[in-house]
């Protein structure tokens, strides 16, 4: 494995870059989870529009960073874009299943912003 | 019990007795950690000023040894604090408990006064035990050690007891299994070795693994009690996530380890190692803000505990900024070279212990005054609308915004002049501290400190007088929460 620093001309394009990798990914997982929630598929669009901010900005910090120069970090690349992709749905399920054991068991959540009904 | 409003302990159980007491010396070491912070940072700015009466070497110690103080006092004396109700049963070995409480505390005392009183002199194994241990975070000498070690094993003693003689809840089962891991990881950062790369390998155990393993389940057991408590979320929901995020954090923390081990002259591996999981670690922290809207979407936040609540939900921000945002920017072993041990580090560093951390532990002493005060209503409508914790959150939160943002300017710019153009150099040092960016950073970040401690001092105004007087108990939110 090569770890090839960053350029100085670089520095500005990997600190933005990674911390849009964060933002646009949790920008992602709130459409997404809010289009679920309140039943809006009209939202569902703009989510897969974060999640393809995330991978420009992926892409982008892998220019800047070098990571293309060596198989692992390209490999690492890879999963980032397929962990960041699958985890809030893996999370959305985890939610749905664990409210959906609530209603099992002869309870309902105290109000009606119940979203039990939800189905992925 | 006294009547409502009035600060009473007759209020409190004995567990809440003796976590009341830390959480009140925890408050108190907060206040510590700012003003030894401030005075550290002064001498940024004024190099001369105390030096030869509290050298800055002693400020640094004391800032940054009253955090991991003040917040394992918070974490303890909220784990007292809901023991009893937990458990369904007194604390076992109470007694205990509350001398283990004095003796540790006269320690912190003793070891604050060595700090200030020997400044300097020689390195020898007798100071290692008597004066300073001379690691970071952990500089306390050997006997106070092993003294902490003692006192998380009666700690130890007193939760699995308890646990053991009343009801075991799933909290209860991850809370046990932690504080096993909280008093043995301690025991790494007392070895000797004049091998440095081996001191820092042990070191990172207690400072990384205590940090990001044992606090991060301590935090998820009180904020789980907490959740319960303030917002009536059903038990079975709370603890199931508990397991989930105890693995999620498992699975992705422990090893990211390696990202500390990157230029300490440990085997190259640690890269690859270090390097994946940088990358993977913030994937479940931002798969998190699903659960936090979907539970917002249930339970619509309402609450017996508005300054509570508020702080939690300030918690989940701060450490998706702090640790997920501010921390993945500069993790990348491919940056982390030019960005290690700078200003950086503390920029990541004070937003991800305050978001995480200190959030928590404010939003817990909320919990105290409530209880402390006979459970009085906390909900909306207090009086004078409540600006009192709200003004101290907003300028805490501004003064630590504040701080934050100075210190990234202060690291970015040291990461290109000392770091990449100098090359690390003595000179590139002294290059990068003398840099109008640097200087002009650490005064902003000095100015917003002021504002943190302004916020202090309305959060412990707050917290001595919110309930003070109220006559209205505290709102029944979901009588099934037990």
């Amino acid at each position: 494995m090569i770890v090839e620093p960053v350029a100085l001309a670089n520095f500005f394009t990997v600190f933005f870059s990674a911390a849009m990798v964060i933002l646009t990914g949790a920008t992602y997982a709130l459409l997404f989870a809010y289009s679920r929630l309140r039943q809006r598929p009209r939202l569902m669009p703009l989510a897969y529009l974060a999640y393809f901010g995330l991978s420009v900005s992926v892409y982008t910090l892998a220019q800047a960073a070098n990571l293309f120069n060596d198989t692992f970090w390209t490999f690492i690349v890879g999963l980032m874009l397929l962990g960041y992709f699958v985890a809030p749905h893996g999370v959305w399920h985890l939610c749905v299943a664990t409210h959906d054991q609530e209603s099992v068991d002869g309870h309902k959540p105290h109000d009606e912003g119940n979203p039990s009904f939800v189905r992925s | 019990m006294s009547a409502l409003g009035v600060f009473s302990t007759a209020n409190l159980n004995g567990g809440q007795k003796l976590g009341l007491k830390y959480l009140i010396v925890s408050l108190a070491l907060f206040g510590a950690q700012i003003l030894f912070g401030l005075l550290a940072g002064l001498q940024f700015l004024m190099p001369d000023f105390l030096f030869g009466v509290v050298d800055f070497s002693v400020n640094r110690t004391l800032h940054v040894n009253a955090l991991v103080v003040w917040l394992l006092y918070g974490f303890i004396g909220g784990v007292y604090f809901m023991l009893e109700d937990e458990a369904k049963h007194p604390v076992v070995g109470l007694g205990l408990g509350n001398l283990i409480f004095w003796v540790l505390t006269a320690a912190v005392v003793v070891v604050v006064l060595v700090y200030l009183l020997v400044q300097v002199g020689p390195g020898e194994m007798s100071t290692i035990w008597f004066i300073n241990e001379g690691r970071e975070y952990i500089e306390a000498p050997r006997w106070a050690d092993i003294g902490i070690v003692v006192s998380m094993l009666v700690f130890f003693f007193n939760v699995v007891a308890t646990f053991s003689k009343g009801r075991y809840t799933g909290i209860a089962g991850v809370l046990v299994l932690d504080l096993m891991a909280l008093a043995g990881l301690y025991l790494a950062g007392m070895t000797y070795t004049p091998n440095i790369s081996m001191d820092q390998f042990w070191w990172w155990w207690v400072i990384h693994l205590w940090v990001e393993a044992t606090w991060e389940v301590l935090v998820g057991c009180i904020m789980a009690y907490m959740l319960i408590e303030t917002m009536g979320v059903r038990r079975k929901i709370v603890e199931t996530w508990l397991y989930i995020e105890v693995a999620l954090m498992f699975g992705s923390g422990i090893l990211g380890l390696g990202h500390h081990y990157f230029w300490i002259g440990t085997p190259e591996y640690w890269l690859t190692i270090g390097g994946f999981f940088s990358a993977l670690e913030p994937v479940p922290l931002v798969a998190m803000v699903v659960h936090a809207l979907f539970d917002s979407g249930v339970h619509r936040m309402k609450n017996s505990n508005h300054p509570a609540l508020g702080w939690t939900i300030s918690q989940a921000a701060g450490n998706f900024f702090g640790a997920g945002v501010f921390g993945f920017m500069h993790t990348l072993p491919q940056i982390n070279l030019y960005t290690h041990g700078t200003q950086w580090s503390a920029s990541h560093g004070h937003l991800a212990f305050f978001g995480a951390y200190s959030t928590a532990v404010i939003g817990f002493f909320y919990l105290a005054a409530q209880k402390s005060r006979g459970n009085v209503w906390m909900s909306g409508n207090l009086p004078g609308n409540g600006w009192k914790w709200k003004w101290g959150m907003a300028l805490l939160w501004i003064g630590m915004i504040g701080m934050t943002m100075a210190l990234l300017i202060a690291g970015y710019e040291q990461s290109q002049i000392e770091r990449a153009i100098e090359g690390s150099t003595w000179m590139g040092y002294f290059a990068a501290q003398g840099h109008p960016w640097f200087t002009q950073a650490m005064n902003w970040r000095q100015i917003s400190g002021y504002g943190f401690l302004l916020g202090y001092v309305l959060l412990v105004w707050d917290l001595l007088t919110i309930g003070k007087g109220e006559t209205r108990p505290a709102e029944v939110i979901n009588s099934e929460a037990h």
